[in-house]
């Protein structure tokens, strides 16, 4: 009964998201997606799955859709209208051209949703590969199936999805985060904000280091610890407090990038010795992931901070 | 059902009465400092019932303490929100109000 509720809702929202009129009811609705996603993930066992649906898809992502949402309140206020009235009113050439990115989006999605239905209805029975990993899972050194997923037998998809996050920097520092109108945030000297922030830098800090260390035995693990310490970043940011341009440029460029290479370190070091790449010994194994999970979660909570550092225009002109 | 349950009960539902009280006053008041109001009582009363509640039924001493620093946490943050979206939309309007003075 609340499965069906759930996933009525889930489908609602979802739908109100792509039809609410205006783009704030669009974001808002995207949050609340975002929840009863998790909610859902809850409700199917998959709490890892939960835990980084809501700090990345509700949290972080509902972060970046605000600051997109005051950039467009700002380019379509009535002033910047005038500003920008001429070219607005040449006729705009819509050739057919215009289209092609949306209709190759839709159809590569169309595409992708074929394929996951096939694969749904492929579905082995049985559970899959619940029982091969199982009975693998004491030579992975953790204790949580998921995490010997993704530490350990599947470490090569990890590494990729490391690098799939630091590419996606790396497009925004290529677009420059272009910001056109900068404008300077007298919210962030505020002592409440100030105060708050001191408070819930360590709880944030803690609570993040505690998803990590977790990830051995339980639900947690890089992902989810990263995105913790990255709100930190965030919130540091938002109240002034310009991470990036306190710390060297080098040793931004180390953190961002030291997740992706130590993974890579080892997974090169293990092969020179005569094991597949990403293949641990099995005594040090649970150390080895430690590692590399602080180190991962290290250079993806600095990674989201420079996202949003690159893409908030507030206190813009003190970051370059 | 035992009294422990029943207490449970009453707490969830006075707690969902907040949250819905919340909601309603969100979607029918007539500003943001009014509106603001209504969703942080939801917040802080409705979510300090069910907290209470769901401390009485899972009934561990550690749970019960994880779950009243939620609840302070969640206090604090929407506390801070609320004051800081108050804070922006008076002096948003400052420059309005202090006009038509003129």
């Amino acid at each position: 009964m609340i499965d069906i509720l759930l996933a009525l809702l889930t489908i609602y929202l979802a739908l109100q998201c792509l039809l609410a009129p205006r783009l704030p009811q669009t974001v808002f609705m995207f949050f609340a997606f975002g929840l009863a996603l998790a909610l859902a993930w809850v409700r199917l066992g998959a709490v890892d799955v939960a835990i980084t649906e809501a700090a990345v898809a509700s949290g972080f992502l509902g972060v970046l859709f605000l600051d997109a949402l005051q950039d467009f309140s700002l380019s379509a206020s009535p002033k910047r209208r005038g500003a920008g009235k001429d070219s607005a009113t040449q006729p705009e050439k819509q050739g057919w051209t215009s289209y092609l990115p949306g209709v190759a989006l839709g159809v590569g999605l169309g595409l992708f949703l074929l394929i996951a239905l096939e694969a749904t209805w492929k579905m082995p029975e049985g559970g899959g590969l619940t029982a091969a990993v199982a009975a693998q899972l004491p030579q992975s050194g953790v204790e949580h199936p998921v995490t010997a997923v993704l530490l350990n037998f599947r470490a090569y998809d990890t590494w990729l999805e490391l690098g799939v996050i630091l590419l996606g920097l790396l497009a925004i520092y290529a677009v420059g985060g272009v910001k056109l109108y900068p404008r300077h945030n007298n919210v962030a000297d505020d002592p409440v904000l100030q105060q708050i922030m001191w408070f819930f830098t360590p709880v944030l800090f803690l609570f993040g280091a505690f998803l990590l260390y977790i990830g051995k035995s339980g639900p947690g693990g890089a992902f989810q610890a990263g995105v913790l310490w990255g709100s930190i970043g965030i919130l540091l940011h938002l109240g002034g407090k310009l991470v990036f341009s306190v710390i060297p440029r080098w040793v931004g460029q180390v953190l961002l990038t030291v997740g992706l290479g130590f993974f890579l370190f080892l997974g090169f070091f293990f092969l020179a010795r005569g094991a597949a790449v990403f293949e641990y010994p099995p005594a040090y194994a649970g150390l080895l992931i430690l590692i590399i999970e602080t180190l991962a979660a290290i250079s993806i909570a600095t990674t989201l901070t420079a996202i949003f550092a690159t893409l908030n225009q507030e206190n813009k002109k003190e970051v370059h | 059902m035992s009294i422990k349950e029943l207490i449970t009960i009453i707490l969830l539902v006075i707690g969902c009465f907040f949250f819905l009280a919340g909601t309603l006053g969100v979607l029918r008041f007539p500003d943001l400092f009014t509106r603001l109001h209504a969703l942080t009582k939801a917040d802080n009363l409705g979510l300090g019932f069910i907290a209470a509640g769901m401390a009485l039924h899972i009934a561990s001493p550690w749970a019960a303490v994880k779950i009243f620093s939620m609840w302070l946490l969640m206090l604090l943050a929407s506390s801070t929100s609320c004051y800081l979206i108050a804070r922006f939309e008076k002096e948003k309007d400052a420059p309005k109000n202090k006009k038509e003075e003129l």
